[in-house]
């Protein structure tokens, strides 16, 4: 299947016949059998290909069911393979040219359809005095579908232009007659885009990103809702996905959001009611507590092949066991994840908290930062934030129990957060610098403190699964070869947390925070 | 990339139908596939309506100076392309022999067009020159098409011995095959017993001798697309079929 060259629309009121008739009056060519495909612009919920250059279709012709990879920056034809099931994660396809661009890019993601274009389709050969052809015409009668079926309609008309290796002067002369002799507009966009127009999406239209663009002089409590909101519609978006499990990534965004949500209540201190920050910290705490057993079998479930890799092989058959039994689970887990998000307290909890974001904010209001400037309020809050890193970090020595590293990493881990709500008002590539740098501590933080807990829970699940008769003596021993190997990476994290920190309590790391954050009497001293 | 010489030292004996035909099946399947049509008889250049001409002739080609990319025309089948033929290519020993590594040229060629086409099909022209030399260090198998007579074992016996004289690493895998088999004919029938005895390398299936073939010359296309389900074309498919199954 050669490449499009240039496509054109046809104006409204004129039929393919009309434009046969028309081209017949100017050049030679031959009519191959008309035939019907179906094409399906599919791409993960948060735009992984599209973002990586690329574009997958599901295409449906003749019987045939395929899936095309189009390299959006390379002029090259699509890569192609023949799959026998609708298409959802990579590993679920068979081996083929299209699955090896699509796994790395796609990772844990579903495809999901955007958009379905049906079209008739009547290609034209034009022909030398050989009979030869020297270039193809495609004429496409469009209409569109959105996945959820609640969009149809009409879309324009199109003649597409296909060359033929070595008549490029025919492809030129072609395309100047549809274009100058007959007046037609070439079109902006293929089809796929201008039907994904169509259902109402734009490519982007959704990141787990924080993306804000803050006023510096804004009011606190304005901006504080503006953070909030956007936080809102980032844990709504991943909601029907997450109650259909669609992928583990909808409920891993939903939880973040929440986090954050949680995070921005309690950070930006003083610019709402205390009452109602502590009403809705609880609530949104409930939901961190409802989607956390999902979480922890989808980050065992995901990852199983990598514990099972890191066992030596005599053991590793001892874990399949251990999949299956969480396996088991997961769909009773799901379940009643599924039924809480449904629940009434769910949905009350959003409708007043929207209800709330939405409000205007009073015209005065007494509460200590809520009148402040926006600037204002973050620096103090970032910069008070940055010293309690600082302090417990520093506070913190090889024989430092652990405890004290799980508050260091939620220290830190609010200063992130309080970085990307209001990184729009500082220089971007000062608070990008610091956030990696902050992201390399927290890694190691993450890590110390989530191996421990895979650790635990890996023991409280052998300890089940032994209670219910489901794990025999390999089974018990390949866990605790794992925990034991968890452990130890454990270990690993925790001598390597010093060089992590020193990078982040480095002076050039120290002078930026200053420069940006520190209140006036202290920017450009040092420390 | 799998390069296919389609060669045998006489003329006449279907070698342009079998690459052709076994370019369209390969192109049919979803593989990128390219034809060289390298004699200057241009048949294959022919069939598919692509006129004989290479800009520079066989002299340019050789010394590199046009990339052969530039060269290549589509045909009328998706994934199908042709390098076509010119006049010229009768002289392209000449060609050859002023090049360095005059064995290897056409090889070196090639290796440029790996990354486009999964197979490609040479078209050779019939004799022993150093083209054919070329051809035979170029090829990963060389299909040697032949009609059942005796006169054919003679010059498979030749090329075999030639081979076997300028034996090299990476010498092609030989599949002989014979073609236009006429089953009313005595002598066919008994080389056909007797053959696969002598040429352990010689392939199971066997291409009829039909008039459908002949007729490749008047539609101007390969076999399969215009008599599908002919008992020719689907020997062809068959031969495709246990060639893969030895490459």
């Amino acid at each position: 299947m050669a490449e499009i060259a240039h496509e054109y629309l046809i104006p409204d009121g004129i039929g393919s016949e009309d434009i046969k008739d028309l081209i017949r009056d100017r050049v030679r060519f031959t009519e191959d059998p008309a035939y019907e495909v179906t094409r399906r612009f599919l791409d993960s919920f948060d735009w992984r290909l599209y973002r990586a250059h690329a574009a997958v279709e599901e295409r449906l012709d003749a019987g045939r069911r395929r899936l095309l990879w189009r390299d959006l920056r390379a002029d090259v034809p699509p890569l192609m393979q023949d799959i026998d099931a609708e298409p959802g994660f990579a590993w679920d396809l068979h081996e083929g040219p299209v699955r090896d661009r699509l796994e790395p890019v796609l990772g844990v993601r579903r495809l999901l359809p955007l958009s379905e274009v049906w079209s008739r389709v009547q290609p034209l050969r034009l022909l030398d005095e050989d009979d030869k052809t020297v270039v193809r015409l495609v004429l496409e009668d469009n209409r569109f579908r959105a996945p959820d079926r609640d969009r149809e309609g009409t879309l324009a008309a199109r003649i597409c232009l296909v060359p033929v290796r070595g008549y490029a002067a025919d492809l030129r002369k072609t395309a100047r007659m549809l274009n100058q002799d007959l007046g037609l507009e070439p079109a902006g966009t293929g089809v796929l885009p201008e039907a994904l127009a169509a259902v109402g999406r734009r490519p982007g239209d959704y990141s787990s990103k924080l993306d804000y663009h803050l006023d510096p002089d804004q009011r606190a409590d304005a901006a504080a809702k503006e953070i909030l909101r956007g936080l809102l519609a980032t844990l709504e978006a991943n909601l029907e996905g997450t109650k259909a499990n669609l992928d583990s990534e909808f409920l891993h965004d939903l939880r973040v959001a929440t986090r954050r949500t949680r995070s921005a209540l309690t950070q930006i201190k003083g610019v709402f009611a205390p009452d109602l920050v502590e009403n809705y910290k609880t609530r949104f705490a409930w939901v961190q507590q409802i989607t956390g057993p999902v979480r922890d079998l989808d980050v065992y479930l995901l990852d199983f092949d990598g514990y099972q890799a890191c066992l030596p092989a005599p053991l590793q058959p001892g874990l399949d066991p251990l999949q299956e039994f969480l396996q088991a689970h997961y769909e009773d887990t799901h379940q009643t994840l599924a039924h809480a998000l449904e629940s009434a307290k769910f949905r009350d909890l959003l409708t007043s908290w929207r209800g709330f974001l939405e409000t205007p904010v009073p015209e005065r209001s007494a509460i200590r930062n809520a009148m402040r400037p926006t600037k204002e309020v973050a620096d103090a809050r970032i910069w008070s934030m940055y010293r309690r890193v600082r302090k417990a970090g520093r506070a913190i020595a090889l024989n430092s129990p652990a405890p004290e590293l799980h508050e260091l990493r939620k220290h830190c881990k609010k200063l992130r957060y309080l970085l990307e709500f209001f990184g729009s008002l500082y220089p971007k590539p000062q608070v990008g610098t610091l956030v990696k740098v902050l992201k390399g501590l927290l890694n190691n933080l993450g890590k110390f403190q989530d191996l421990a807990v895979q650790a635990n829970y890996l023991r409280e699940t052998a300890r089940r699964m032994h209670a219910a008769g489901s794990a025999e003596t390999d089974t018990l021993l390949a866990m605790g070869s794992l925990v034991g190997d968890l452990f130890n990476r454990q270990r690993q994290a925790r001598v390597e947390f010093s060089g992590r920190f020193a990078d982040f309590d480095s002076e050039a790391t120290q002078a930026v925070i200053r420069d940006l954050f520190a209140p006036a009497r202290k920017r450009g001293q040092r420390s | 990339m799998t390069v296919i010489g389609v060669y045998n030292i006489k003329g006449g004996v279907g070698k342009t139908a079998t690459a052709i035909n076994l370019a369209y099946l390969a192109a049919e399947e979803g593989r990128r596939t390219l034809v060289w049509d390298l004699d200057p008889q241009a048949a294959a250049t022919y069939y598919f309506r692509v006129r004989p001409k290479v800009k520079g002739g066989s002299k340019a080609l050789v010394r590199g100076k046009r990339a052969l990319d530039t060269l290549i025309k589509g045909t009328d089948f998706d994934n199908l392309d042709l390098l076509p033929a010119d006049f010229s290519f009768r002289n392209m020993d000449l060609a050859l022999e002023d090049a360095k590594r005059p064995t290897e040229r056409l090889s070196r060629l090639l290796t440029p067009l790996g990354e486009e086409y999964d197979y490609i099909f040479l078209d050779c022209p019939p004799s022993i020159s150093l083209v054919s030399e070329n051809i035979f260090r170029a090829s990963d198998a060389l299909l040697v098409p032949m009609i059942p007579t005796t006169l054919s074992t003679r010059t498979l016996d030749q090329l075999l011995a030639f081979l076997k004289g300028h034996d090299q690493p990476g010498e092609p895998r030989v599949m002989p095959l014979l073609t236009m088999v006429d089953h009313r004919k005595r002598l066919h029938l008994d080389l056909i017993e007797r053959l696969p005895g002598q040429y352990p390398g010689l392939l199971d299936t066997h291409i009829p001798y039909a008039s459908d073939v002949e007729r490749m010359g008047v539609h101007r296309q390969p076999l399969p697309a215009y008599a599908p389900s002919s008992a020719a074309a689907m020997a062809y498919r068959a031969l495709w079929e246990e060639i893969k199954s030895k490459l």
